[in-house]
């Protein structure tokens, strides 16, 4: 074997296990590529998967936010011709609320002349009111006055039909005493003297003619009362006389309940205002112009 | 042909010296090299051949 045959043997040898060294550590430490290559699969199938559910997704959701997008669409357009209805009402309804305002102002003006008006009235009302009392208590005492006038009249009526009486008598009893001077002086030719008096007779007054009245004397009873309205009604009309202004004093027995001034007349019915309440008439209480 | 071949009764026997032991070991790292890339292709891929998929 040649010189050179050996040394070739051994580069041979230590080349080999050289490179085999390499390869054996290569190996080794090589990274499993299949395992990796399975497992990105596995990954990108798991994200072709989920990419396709997601896809799936997105369409129905698109599909969704579609149908959604023309339903708002729709309420939208409902919502505007709800707006213009709405404002429409609104311009009707502010139209309206201006002229209730101005009717408002009005009746104000109006309430305020009224309340104005009001016042005075009742001013003038409570004046006349105050005045009525005051005639009223001037016609309580003139009835007062009247009544003690008519006894005192009555009285000196009685003196003056005493006195006509006595001087009657007195006439009488002057005549028979002249009747009987004369007997007793004609046979002598002698008259008496005109009696002077110490008493001078007083002027001949003109006498006013007595005063002849004639009581009405209307008589009936009360058929209704209105008790809210002070009101009542009786059972005599125009066929017995009875005339609108006429008063009546209505009694319950020897009781006087009040006076009642016919304000309506019908042919056998009155109906009058109650006056001077004493008590509240009742259907039956007695009516009459005179008490 | 090796130089230092001996010939024996006619026949020719192969001479035993150091350079057949080197060679022999660079022989058996090589193979052992080759199965243990067959054995670790085999572990990981499954084959001990190589092919694209």
């Amino acid at each position: 074997m040649s010189t050179l045959t050996k040394i070739l043997i051994v580069l041979v040898t230590i080349s080999s296990i050289f490179l085999c060294g390499i390869v054996v550590t290569y190996v080794a430490l090589a990274d499993n590529y299949k395992e990796e290559h399975d497992k990105i699969k596995t990954e990108r199938d798991g994200l072709v998967e989920k990419n396709k559910s997601l896809t799936e997704q997105r369409n129905v959701m698109e599909a969704q936010k579609i149908d959604k997008e023309n339903e708002l669409n729709s309420e939208i357009t409902r919502l505007n011709t709800e707006i213009d209805t709405l404002k429409g009402q609104l311009k009707n309804f502010e139209d309206q609320r201006k002229s209730w305002l101005q009717r408002v102002s009005d009746m104000a003006s109006v309430v305020e002349t009224t309340t104005q008006t009001s016042k005075e009235t009742t001013k003038l009302m409570m004046d006349k009111e105050a005045e009525l009392n005051k005639l009223k208590a001037d016609q309580i005492k003139l009835i007062d006055q009247f009544e003690d006038t008519s006894t005192t009249l009555l009285e000196k009526l009685a003196v003056i039909q005493t006195l006509e009486k006595e001087k009657k008598q007195l006439i009488e009893e002057k005549v028979e005493l002249q009747n009987r001077m004369d007997k007793l002086l004609q046979p002598t030719g002698r008259t008496p003297a005109p009696v002077v008096t110490v008493t001078q007779k007083p002027d001949e007054i003109a006498r006013p003619a007595p005063v002849i009245a004639k009581k009405i004397g209307l008589k009936g009873q009360v058929t209704a009362v209105d008790t809210k309205n002070k009101m009542a009604s009786i059972s005599i009309g125009t066929a017995d006389g009875v005339k609108e202004g006429m008063k009546f004093h209505v009694t319950r027995g020897d009781k006087f309940i009040c006076d009642m001034l016919i304000i309506d007349t019908d042919a056998e019915e009155a109906v009058g205002a109650l006056e001077l309440v004493q008590e509240q008439p009742k259907p039956g209480d007695t009516v009459s112009t005179n008490l | 042909m090796s130089p230092n071949r001996r010939i024996r009764g006619g026949k020719v026997v192969p001479v035993a010296n150091l350079y057949t032991i080197i060679l022999g070991l660079a022989f058996c790292v090589v193979l052992a090299t080759a199965v243990f890339v067959a054995y670790k292709c085999y572990l990981q891929y499954e084959t001990i051949y190589f092919n694209i998929p």
